[in-house]
């Protein structure tokens, strides 16, 4: 092959209404290389890509893929060329197996016209082995996991004969250990002659993977620089467009009252399995308390039981001296609990409602949102107007739909709602899942700010690193059960220990 | 958790056959009582309804519990119907149970419900709702009608529906696909147009005289020597010709959805259509192809019920048949064989309501309503749950 890059990128534009997601953006793609191309939400990252992978059609610019200057029109196109695009929402259908995932749309056959499955799978087992990829190919997609589904969608490509593999944000949706297998894998695609572009807005995976680094901020190119020499604070910088606290600033805690007691809470979820354990522990006005643990050890269900959204099969919540287990989630936010909840589209707003209605969902009823049972529109814009100011929420006014806005925005608005409510004791949960360093700057900031002025606030989280810059007290659970409290100061090993069940059996020994 | 998962299925293994064993015991308990048995003391039911119901218990307590009730029921309901046939008269028990002709009377009923569900198969699996289906079956009786009686000849009749349901399937298919309209409201919009254009060109064309008595008809396919060959004889020998076009059709629709790269593709558009589009699919195209062919397939079943089986035309004379194809395809889990299973279990239930209205007519009605019944209890989820295409009734919006 030449020495010219496998794929080139002059001058792309797009408009989209009101914004110009692209502009005059110039991107090259080496052969062999990993380039990841790093930008905050909403930088045009995403619309980029779905213009290489003809999704989208650029107003402007020239694509030049192995020196010939292409236009694409549709996937079809892009395939053809040798591109493999793995999105962030896995393109996978549940209900059929990995093999007919692959294949489909271009099926082998035999006899003309019947499918041949046998044949497929074969290709399949083929492909996944010369990868090194442990895939079963008669596996239902709704049966495997999250990292085997993106296996399934690089396989995909690569049955395609993709030599050009577009991720965008693949470490999403994965565990920290799916994490590194994935690099792992991406390492070996490159080896055998794949050129990767690597979407994200994670800074410490970009200088982990790519070769080469290109930083978008709001539709524009900034730079491309290469790894070597390249730090998380100067990309940082360049993606926000100015000085980024990574660590959070914070004073020493002035723990008051006890506004939070949680006494030998048992949740038993829908299918019959106790998954909240006894949990006891309280947290007090101008305290931010940090429960870690790994994934799905009943960090949700104690959530949910804690805000009135699961039933509790035993024990007691108590808020602000107040008695409110079987109390509803309604009674419970009019008592002065704050609810930031985990999965801020599913939960946390709606997605088809104004983000006026949105900020106004709790205290519909009450002044200054309705008067007499009649809602007051006016003064729920009103209030949206000035909170959206507040929080700096970008990319739409009150009368914009809360599913328009990005990630990060999204999430102000549901901070906004919370906290403007002025809750005693505020649960966050997940409040940086997905967002950019911009946003996790803003939101933990805020949470600090929060406890200074006297909240009890509690968070879970999955982030490690989260976790030891913003509690002042933290908690490890592990299967249910509180199995051990530490200082900030704790080690992130010792930390990991406990979170995997080590430290309980150690003192069970 | 896995480890528990997989102990308890294994245990439950014995249990099933069990709680399977008590499901048809308690059949037979009903099955004692009727000709060719015909156990005229209720004991008999009740001989094997009782172990049939233990069973169901046992198996209940054991983990199998749907199953387990299964065979309760089963024993109960077969020890209810078991003691109602020894009490009622033999020599009206011998005019209603008499199985050749109910089998045969049975596929009568159950082909133009096949053909409906087929084409709803089509429709739902590539993600459009065809609740339209009995309007188009209504177009392709009366079409089928006026093609045979106007050239002559019931093949290009037959000809003359498929064009016309296909047609009507298309105004669909550019409402629900292109406009992206609700699909309920859109299908029963056809059902109404149907109703309208077919009455109004009815009366137009045949107002005066009527249809004449004369027009040709679909034949019977008469086998040769086949009342030589017992019940299975008697019951296949002398079908229409259309009622083996609908068995053809049943095979022709599962190796289409099952077995080629088509099939694959109109499930994908109907399960997740971005996921389709992304790898180069047109949906719209594979949508569009889908509810033509559902249209087809439905008007197939009107031709069917017009010049194959009545020989005539009258005014709706669907009568709701397009709606209990869909509900056969859904009791059937939008699968071509579970869907013929349920028309042919609907058929059945209609002939056996034709053969009720002789010494019972009241009762006959009940029967009627046995399909609507079924169906209610598979969509709740009774006889494992009946889940449609994740897409069906989702517009498609390309970016």
């Amino acid at each position: 092959m030449d020495e010219g890059p496998v794929l080139e990128l002059r001058g792309i534009t797009k408009q989209f209404p009101g914004v110009l997601a692209n502009d005059h953006i110039d991107f090259d793609l080496r052969d062999g290389e990993v380039h990841a191309l790093l930008g905050e939400n909403g930088a045009g990252k995403s619309t980029l890509m779905n213009i290489v992978y003809g999704l989208y059609s650029a107003d402007e610019g020239e694509i030049v893929i192995k020196g010939e200057p292409v236009k694409l029109s549709s996937p079809h196109d892009a395939i053809d060329r040798g591109i493999g695009m793995v999105h962030q929402h896995f393109m996978l259908i549940p209900v059929m197996t990995v093999t007919e995932n692959i294949v489909l749309a271009t099926e082998p056959h035999t006899a003309g016209v019947l499918l041949d499955y046998s044949g497929a799978r074969q290709r399949v087992l083929e492909i996944s082995k010369r990868f090194n990829f442990a895939i079963d190919p008669d596996a239902k997609i709704q049966n495997i996991t999250v990292g085997q589904q993106q296996r399934v969608e690089i396989l995909k490509a690569l049955y395609r004969n993709a030599d050009i593999l577009i991720l965008d944000e693949p470490t999403a949706v994965l565990t920290p250990q799916e994490a590194t297998e994935l690099f792992a894998i991406l390492k070996d695609l490159v080896a055998q002659g794949l050129s990767i572009i690597f979407i994200s807005h994670k800074l410490n995976e970009v200088l982990e993977i790519a070769d080469r680094i290109t930083v978008l901020r709001r539709g524009k190119r900034v730079e491309t620089v290469p790894r070597a020499g390249a730090t998380e604070a100067g990309l940082a910088r360049s993606m926000v467009g100015r000085e980024v606290l990574l660590r959070v600033d914070k004073g020493p805690a002035h723990p008051g009252d006890r506004l939070l007691q949680v006494e030998d809470l048992r949740v038993i979820d829908d299918r019959g399995l106790e998954v909240v354990r006894g949990v006891s522990f309280d947290v007090r006005a101008g305290e931010i308390v940090g429960i870690a643990g790994v994934d799905g050890n009943g960090q949700t269900e104690l959530i949910d039981g804690l805000a009135g959204l699961h039933k509790v099969a035993s024990g007691r919540v108590t808020i602000g001296g107040k008695e409110l287990t079987g109390a509803s989630a309604h009674i419970r936010l009019d008592e002065g609990l704050g609810h930031i909840p985990e999965d801020r589209q599913r939960r946390g707003l709606v997605l088809e409602f104004s983000l006026a209605e949105n900020i106004a969902l709790h205290d519909y009823d009450k002044p200054p949102f309705s008067r007499w049972g009649w809602l007051n529109p006016r003064r729920v814009i009103e209030r949206a107007r000035q909170l959206l100011r507040e929080f700096d929420v970008r990319g739409g006014g009150p009368q914009t739909l809360a599913g328009a806005l990005s990630g990060g925005n999204q999430q102000k608005v549901v901070v906004a709602r919370e906290v403007s409510r002025n809750p005693r004791v505020l649960i966050a949960a997940q409040p940086t899942r997905g967002l950019d360093v911009g946003a996790i700057e803003f939101v933990h900031k805020r949470l600090v700010a929060e406890r200074d002025g006297g909240r009890a606030v509690l968070l879970v989280s999955l982030e490690l690193d989260e976790i030891l810059s913003l509690s002042d007290r933290i908690l490890v659970i592990y299967e249910g059960q509180i199995v051990g409290e530490f200082t900030p100061d704790v080690g992130e090993e010792q930390l990991g220990i406990a979170m995997t069940g080590g430290r309980r059996s150690e003192a069970a020994a | 958790m896995a480890v528990r998962a997989e102990t308890a299925r294994l245990r439950t293994v014995g249990v099933r056959e069990v709680a399977v064993a008590g499901i048809v015991l308690g059949c037979f308990a009903f099955v004692l009582s009727l000709p060719p048995i015909t156990a005229r003391s209720p004991w008999w039911p009740a001989l094997a309804g009782i172990p049939a119901i233990g069973a169901g218990i046992w198996a209940t307590t054991r983990g199998a519990r749907r199953l387990g009730w299964f065979a309760v029921s089963a024993g109960i309901l077969g020890i209810a119907l078991g003691v109602l046939a020894t009490n009622a008269s033999s020599g009206h028990l011998k005019s209603v149970v008499s199985w050749t002709p109910l089998f045969a009377t049975m596929f009568v009923f159950a082909t133009p419900l096949t053909f409906a569900a087929l084409g709803g198969m089509f429709s739902e699996r590539s993600g459009v709702v065809n609740i339209g289906l009995e309007g188009m079956m209504l177009t392709g009786a009366f079409f089928a009608v006026l093609g045979t009686d106007k050239l002559g000849n019931w093949a290009l009749g037959i000809l003359c529906a498929v064009v016309a349901g296909g047609l009507m399937a298309l105004i669909h298919a550019f409402v629900s696909i292109q406009l992206r309209a609700d699909q309920i409201v859109s299908g029963t919009a056809i059902n109404f147009l149907a109703l309208g254009v077919t009455g109004y060109f009815f009366i137009q064309v045949y107002g005066d005289q009527g249809i004449p008595g004369s027009i040709s008809q679909v034949p019977s396919v008469n086998i040769p020597g086949a009342n030589h060959l017992g019940a299975i004889g008697r019951i296949f020998g002398h079908l229409n010709l259309m009622i083996w076009f609908a068995f053809a059709m049943l095979i022709l629709s599962y190796i289409v959805m099952f077995r080629t790269p088509i099939g694959l593709r109109i499930r994908a558009v109907g399960e997740h259509p971005r996921a389709a589009d992304t790898v180069g699919i047109s949906v719209y195209g594979i949508r569009y192809a889908a509810v033509v062919v559902s249209g087809m397939l439905a008007a197939l079943g009107g031709a069917y019920l017009s010049i194959g089986y009545v020989g005539s035309f009258n005014e709706n004379m669907t009568a709701g048949r397009g709606f209990i194809g869909l509900a056969a395809l859904i009791f059937g889990k939008w699968r071509p064989f579970g869907a013929f299973a349920a028309a042919l279990l609907f058929g059945f239930s209609d002939a056996l309501s034709l053969r009720f209205q002789q010494p019972w007519p009241s009762q006959a009605v009940l029967f009627r309503a046995l399909p609507y019944v079924l169906t209610l209890i598979a969509v709740a989820g009774v006889i494992g749950r009946s889940i449609p295409p994740a897409a069906s009734g989702r517009p498609y919006r390309k970016q």
